[in-house]
């Protein structure tokens, strides 16, 4: 195996992080995982932090990670749109969900092949002003603003969805907070079109879907940001969530407010769903 | 032995004369034995009353009595059996229809998208006046001669007549730019039907150079594009041919039909809107959500969301039982297409005018004039698909 595809160590970015340990979960995790989420959180990359945010700020960096990354895709010509969590966040009032921990998005296969040939390990600079509770505004080294770092998964090219050690296809990684953006493509379904079901998609995470409820995709706003989303997005929202989760407006210890279109804290309202 | 005369001659007597009280003896077989106590099931009275009733009734009456009865016991059997349950089903529907809940569907932020106008409203010059009419005509879909040989049937006049179009003119038909550029001509209203929906979002993908450029050197002016194999449509390169077809006159004008139309007061209608599919009862034209305006044909009446497949309620059904709830000057009448397997459906606050003209059944019309009379024109069209 190559370093290439056995991942990029700290060593090997050294200047790019603040990090004096490695927290990644790498010596835990099985040979041939590409991707190693931190050991104290799997929604943190290890080489980049060595704590968990606490939960209002995490959400501040998290609507900056979706934002960087979509004007990243959008500067470079990457098609992305947003699904599952994160799209029933749009649906609702065009934010991320207060109690959601990730964002979701998915790619096309010819613009992930586009992005592992040019943009592999590239850092993507923004100059994002302080934010109020911002423990990290300022990137490593001092620098005003923060990187970013798009990291595509070698095993991408093997679409097989038994290879369940790299579902994830690329990732989009904050690495001020180690926070990141689980990219995966929508694959054609060869099988299927093969068995003479022509139009059926999936992703190495086993989703599956047809792909005139995916195309063309509708252009909407999203965290104040221009982004893609599906094109039957409701009907796909109603399959994974069940018709439930476009009525009730009590969720996670949440009251969706219709004065103020917002999810709101509801002290005694149970956290679990 | 010897016997006395005297002796001899009561000898003659009945000898139950010579017992002196004749009430010591009580039978139990007579009537009178077991009065006093209440033991019978009919009061002897009453039930020599109902024999004498039945002996007036002939005999043919009583035997068609019974007959009768039976049939009644059988009906009820068969309701039992086969009606109940949906008879149930139905009240149960009322129920829910009549229900008022609080979480239902169309508490979220209204889905906004770009080049997509959610509320139109018609010209009020174009309302039916005088002798000005409108002709609001179903889902054409590229049917042009058809759509010509209609307005000619129902006399179209361009001073005094207004057309609109349900949506879905264009797509599956011989002439969808051709429609276009005569619905254009005419100065007809129209809404965005699903199938507009479709090429419109494909057209701006189209625009949009993005995916798989072969590298940061690629000139983002090149005007040919090597998108054929991957690109977003994903194989549906039916759509994309006929996308390349429109003008961009015809696309700038097919994206200003917005989702819904408001029509107007019309004369002995109330309120008109026009939309494609459907809309959800109590939600403003504004909330509606546009998606399923132009793709609605059910709602499911517990949560109020609508869809597309058939396992809900016909939303035009829960429309006209809400309508029917609301103070007559707030009651809306939808004029749509889209659903071309239920095909013409004319109901009190619905009209539904698809009746499968590309597929070889026919294009209907709607005219309404100025007294709120509805007319029902219809042409025979070819069959173009399956």
């Amino acid at each position: 195996m190559t370093r290439h595809e056995r991942g990029y160590d700290i060593r090997s970015l050294q200047g790019l992080t603040s990090n004096t340990r490695d927290r990644s979960g790498k010596r835990g995790d099985p040979m041939g995982k590409y991707f190693h989420e931190s050991t104290f959180d799997s929604h943190y990359d290890g080489r980049f932090a060595e704590s968990a945010l606490p939960n209002e700020e995490r959400q501040i960096h998290l609507s900056h990670l979706l934002r960087t990354y979509l004007a990243t895709m959008n500067d470079l010509g990457a098609e992305t749109w947003i699904m599952h969590g994160s799209l029933l966040g749009w649906w609702w009032n065009r934010k991320i969900m207060p109690w959601d921990s990730d964002i979701d998005v998915q790619v096309t296969e010819a613009s992930l092949a586009y992005l592992a040939a040019y943009h592999n390990m590239t850092v993507h600079h923004f100059a994002i002003p302080a934010v109020v509770g911002d423990s990290t505004a300022t990137g490593p080294k001092g620098s005003e603003g923060r990187n970013y770092l798009l990291e595509v998964n070698p095993h991408y090219e093997n679409a097989s969805p038994g290879d369940i050690l790299n579902v994830i296809d690329a990732r989009w990684i904050d690495m001020a907070t180690g926070l990141f953006i689980d990219i995966t493509a929508l694959r054609k379904d060869v099988a299927a079109e093969k068995a003479g079901v022509p139009g059926r998609m999936l992703c190495k995470d086993r989703h599956h879907y047809l792909s005139t409820d995916i195309f063309p995709l509708r252009e909407s706003m999203f965290e104040g940001t221009p982004v893609r989303v599906p094109y039957a997005y409701q009907e796909l929202l109603e399959e994974e969530y069940g018709k439930k989760a476009l009525t009730v407006t009590q969720f996670h210890g949440h009251v969706f407010e219709q004065e103020k279109m917002m999810w709101v804290p509801k002290f005694g309202l149970a956290v679990g769903p | 032995m010897s016997y006395r005369a005297g002796t001899y001659d009561d000898s003659h007597r009945p000898l139950i004369d010579l017992i002196p009280n004749d009430s010591l003896y009580v039978s139990d077989e007579e009537d009178g034995f077991y009065d006093g106590e209440d033991n019978y099931l009919i009061n002897p009275k009453w039930k020599a009353s109902v024999q004498r009733v039945c002996n007036h009734i002939p005999r043919r009456l009583q035997r068609y009595l019974a007959i009768y009865i039976g049939l009644l016991v059988a009906a009820w059997l068969v309701w039992q059996t086969f009606f109940s349950a949906s008879y149930n089903e139905h009240q149960q529907q009322i129920a829910l229809m009549d229900s008022t809940t609080k979480e239902t569907f169309g508490s979220n932020l209204r889905p906004h998208f770009k080049h997509m106008i959610q509320v139109g409203t018609m010209d009020k010059k174009h309302l039916p006046v005088e002798d000005k009419r409108l002709i609001v005509i179903g889902d054409v879909h590229g049917c042009k001669e058809e759509l010509q040989a209609l307005l000619e049937k129902v006399g179209f006049d361009a001073d005094n007549d207004h057309v609109i179009l349900t949506g879905d003119m264009i797509n599956k038909g011989p002439d969808s730019p051709g429609v276009v550029s005569f619905v254009e001509k005419i100065g007809a209203s129209s809404v965005r039907g699903n199938h507009e929906d479709r090429i419109l979002l494909t057209i701006t993908d189209m625009e949009n150079s993005h995916v798989a450029l072969p590298g940061p050197q690629e000139n983002a002016n090149r005007t040919n594009d090597t998108l054929e194999e991957e690109s977003f449509s994903q194989g549906d390169y039916k759509i994309r041919k006929l996308a390349k077809k429109f003008s961009k006159k015809q696309i700038a004008w097919l994206r200003e039909r917005p989702v819904i139309l408001r029509v107007g007061h019309v004369h002995g209608m109330g309120d008109v809107v026009v939309v494609h599919a459907g809309l959800v009862p109590d939600i403003p034209l504004e909330q509606q959500d546009p998606y399923q305006v132009m793709n609605m044909r059910t709602i499911d009446l517990k949560t109020r969301v609508p869809s597309e497949n058939r396992d809900g309620t016909p939303w035009e059904k829960f429309w006209n039982h809400r309508q029917k709830k609301l103070p007559s000057h707030k009651r809306m009448t939808v004029i749509y297409g889209h659903d071309r397997k239920r095909g013409k459906n004319i109901q009190k606050y619905s009209k539904g005018l698809d009746s499968g003209c590309v597929g070889g059944g026919h294009l209907t019309a709607l005219v309404i004039d100025s007294k709120g009379k509805n007319k029902y024109v219809q042409v025979k069209c070819k069959q173009y698909i399956d």
